[in-house]
């Protein structure tokens, strides 16, 4: 009695530290993301190298984590809930990883754009603020994952269509540039790329929150409407 | 035999009553002991009293340490809840236990659901792993995520008790940003007066260093002289501006308007050399109370903004409306206007639009921060209404205690 009771403690730490470094790769991430947008606005070039040598931490979070989600399966054999919350875990870890490599990218493109020339950046408010969108469905997500709120997930999933909204505008700015003068060809498609970049942080933080409804749930929202989702999450 | 018999049934008799009384002592004391709230204790007898009553005393004096405890809690929580830092309560494992309104502002916290997790899984900024991993807490840590207009954060851990932790946040963000001004002020002024002390310097040597025709050093001197004109008025500026930052209060003096105003027309008139059209109009039978010069300096400010703004052809509407809510100053003009992200600091000190151009236009640069203060101390606020391309609107605007009525013209 007292063994087993032991080794569901210790299980139970374990989770609960693999939780933490989860949530703090996530909070590594939301200031690559912060940076990145911050140097493709300013032109900072120094910045962009600091995010792009960052992503290294990134991806060490996720080798570390990684093997502790399969020391956890191996080892605690775990059942039910615990299972969920481990295998949860795994694919929310992949999706912090990509929005790192997406913070990545922008970094990329901020330095080449300082080829073209300075003042390409700064006049793409909807993409910043695409990003600030981004960022803050990532907390939330992040906040949803450290509460195991599943109601506060199916909030991030509501923000993703805004991102759409301004990726959408940006691009219909971008096209009316190229057509006026076909010079801004080059640095347009770039700046396509950022934007791209940023919609698809939406989309991640988007996946994190639906493995939070997962887990407290246990079922799988991915690919259902939200009026779908949120009739499930009120069912009970 | 009978007789201790007789002994022996009154002895059991006796025995069974004491039996009885003591029972229902008991039983009362047991239902008194049982209730929550402190009651007189029961009439009892005997050496049960003595008991009810000491029992009595502990109670009232261990309820009264418990209410005074109580207080104390609720005392201290409440003196942590009023202080102006982020207090947050950790335990030994840096598992979050209380926290303070202003910490829960900083970090997003929820008391209630929170409790027991670490403070990591909300407190997310690498910064902060960094600082824990580090151990080295003499020194506070500023927490500040990445862009311009993130709140920084400035946060120090302080051991308390055996195995537990305090948590001090306090928001830095307005200090920082006080701090960053100061900053670009110096570096402003010694840049605004760097560029023509270059140029400056770089004729001096020229004359100094090359045998040069007459007529050569005095087109120099020609095209040295602005830059000294132009270093001069910034110097003038900055003066004024520190004369009217640390001035007393203007007086209440009246005003007389129509005049000032009619000045302003004439001088932004000779300003604008023809260029321009200048219009006044004026409503409403007010004068001011203030300091005459301080405020013929700011609505020459703006009108002369306007002339400076306005391409040739254009027109420069000066006017003054008052009623018995208050007075407006106003210059509209049909200038090249100013993008709105620009508007909320135009009032900075050395904030410019175009570097370029507002140089070139003889502008210092502290015109519109000179205008802003002269009218604060008029308690008037400044607004400013712009379309780029169409032209700008800046208006002063006059609380009704700064007015008085004009003086009735005595007939004849």
């Amino acid at each position: 009695m007292g063994s087993t009771e032991h080794i569901s403690k210790q299980f139970e730490a374990d989770l609960d530290t693999t939780r933490t470094r989860v949530l703090q790769m996530g909070g590594l991430v939301e200031t690559q993301i912060l940076s990145a947008i911050d140097a493709f606005a300013s032109g900072d070039a120094n910045l962009a190298d600091q995010v792009i040598e960052n992503d290294a931490r990134v991806n060490g979070y996720e080798v570390a984590i990684d093997g502790a989600c399969n020391h956890i399966v191996v080892k605690r054999q775990p059942a039910a809930s615990d299972l969920r919350l481990t295998m949860a875990i795994a694919k929310i870890v992949t999706d912090i990883e990509r929005i790192g490599d997406e913070a990545k990218k922008v970094a990329r493109m901020s330095k080449r754009l300082q080829e073209h020339g300075p003042q390409h950046a700064q006049r793409f408010p909807a993409i910043r603020h695409a990003a600030q969108i981004a960022v803050k469905m990532l907390r939330q997500a992040l906040d949803a994952f450290a509460r195991l709120d599943a109601a506060s997930a199916a909030g991030v999933l509501k923000e993703d269509h805004e991102i759409d909204d301004e990726f959408r505008a940006a691009v219909r700015q971008l096209v009316t540039y190229m057509m006026e003068d076909p010079r801004t060809i080059s640095p347009a498609l770039d700046i396509i790329w950022v934007a791209k970049a940023v919609e698809r942080m939406g989309d991640h933080a988007k996946n994190i929150a639906e493995q939070v409804i997962y887990i407290v749930k246990g079922t799988d929202v991915r690919h259902t409407s939200f009026a779908d989702i949120e009739r499930e999450i009120g069912a009970d | 035999m009978s007789a201790a018999l007789i002994a022996l049934g009154l002895l059991a008799a006796l025995l069974a009553l004491a039996l009885y009384v003591q029972r229902r002592q008991f039983g009362k004391l047991r239902r008194w002991a049982a209730q929550s709230r402190l009651t007189d204790p029961p009439e009892a007898v005997g050496d049960w009293g003595a008991v009810f009553n000491l029992l009595h005393r502990h109670r009232r004096t261990n309820l009264k340490r418990r209410r005074q405890l109580a207080q104390l809690t609720v005392r201290s929580r409440r003196a942590a809840q009023a202080l102006p830092y982020g207090v947050t309560v950790l335990d030994g494992e840096l598992r979050l236990d209380w926290c303070n309104q202003a910490a829960r502002l900083h970090f997003g916290l929820d008391v209630v659901r929170d409790r027991g997790a670490p403070i990591l899984n909300f407190v997310r900024h690498p910064d902060f792993a960094d600082y824990l991993e580090a151990g080295e807490f003499s020194e506070p840590l500023r927490l500040r995520a990445p862009g311009q207009a993130a709140p920084a954060l400035s946060l120090q851990l302080v051991p308390f008790d055996e195995d537990a932790w305090l948590l001090l946040s306090q928001d830095v963000t307005a200090a920082e940003r006080l701090e960053a001004m100061r900053r670009d002020f110096v570096a402003n002024v010694s840049h605004e007066l760097r560029t023509p002390l270059t140029v400056l310097t770089g004729f001096l040597e020229t004359i100094r260093d090359l045998e040069l025709e007459p007529q050569r050093v005095r087109d120099y001197v020609n095209l040295m002289a602005p830059q000294a004109a132009r270093m001069r008025r910034i110097i003038e500026d900055l003066l004024a501006l520190s004369a009217l930052e640390h001035a007393p209060p203007p007086p209440e003096a009246r005003v007389l308007l129509r005049p000032l105003l009619e000045r302003l027309r004439t001088e932004t008139e000779q300003l604008s050399a023809g260029r321009q059209r200048i219009s006044l109009s004026i409503e409403g039978a007010h004068d001011l109370l203030g300091a005459e010069s301080e405020l013929a300096s700011a609505f020459l400010n703006l009108a002369s903004n306007a002339v400076r703004y306005t391409p040739a052809g254009g027109e420069i509407r000066l006017g003054w409306r008052s009623d018995a809510e208050g007075g407006e100053f106003s210059v509209a003009d049909t200038g090249i206007g100013i993008e709105s992200e620009h508007l909320p600091r135009l009032t900075e000190r050395f904030y410019r639009v175009d570097r370029g151009r507002s140089r070139d236009s003889g502008g210092t640069g502290l015109g519109l921060a000179i205008v802003k203060h002269a009218l604060a101390r008029h308690q008037a606020a400044l607004s400013i209404e712009s379309t780029p391309g169409k032209g700008s609107t800046f208006r002063a605007r006059f609380p009704a205690a700064r007015l008085a009525p004009a003086p009735q013209k005595v007939p004849g």
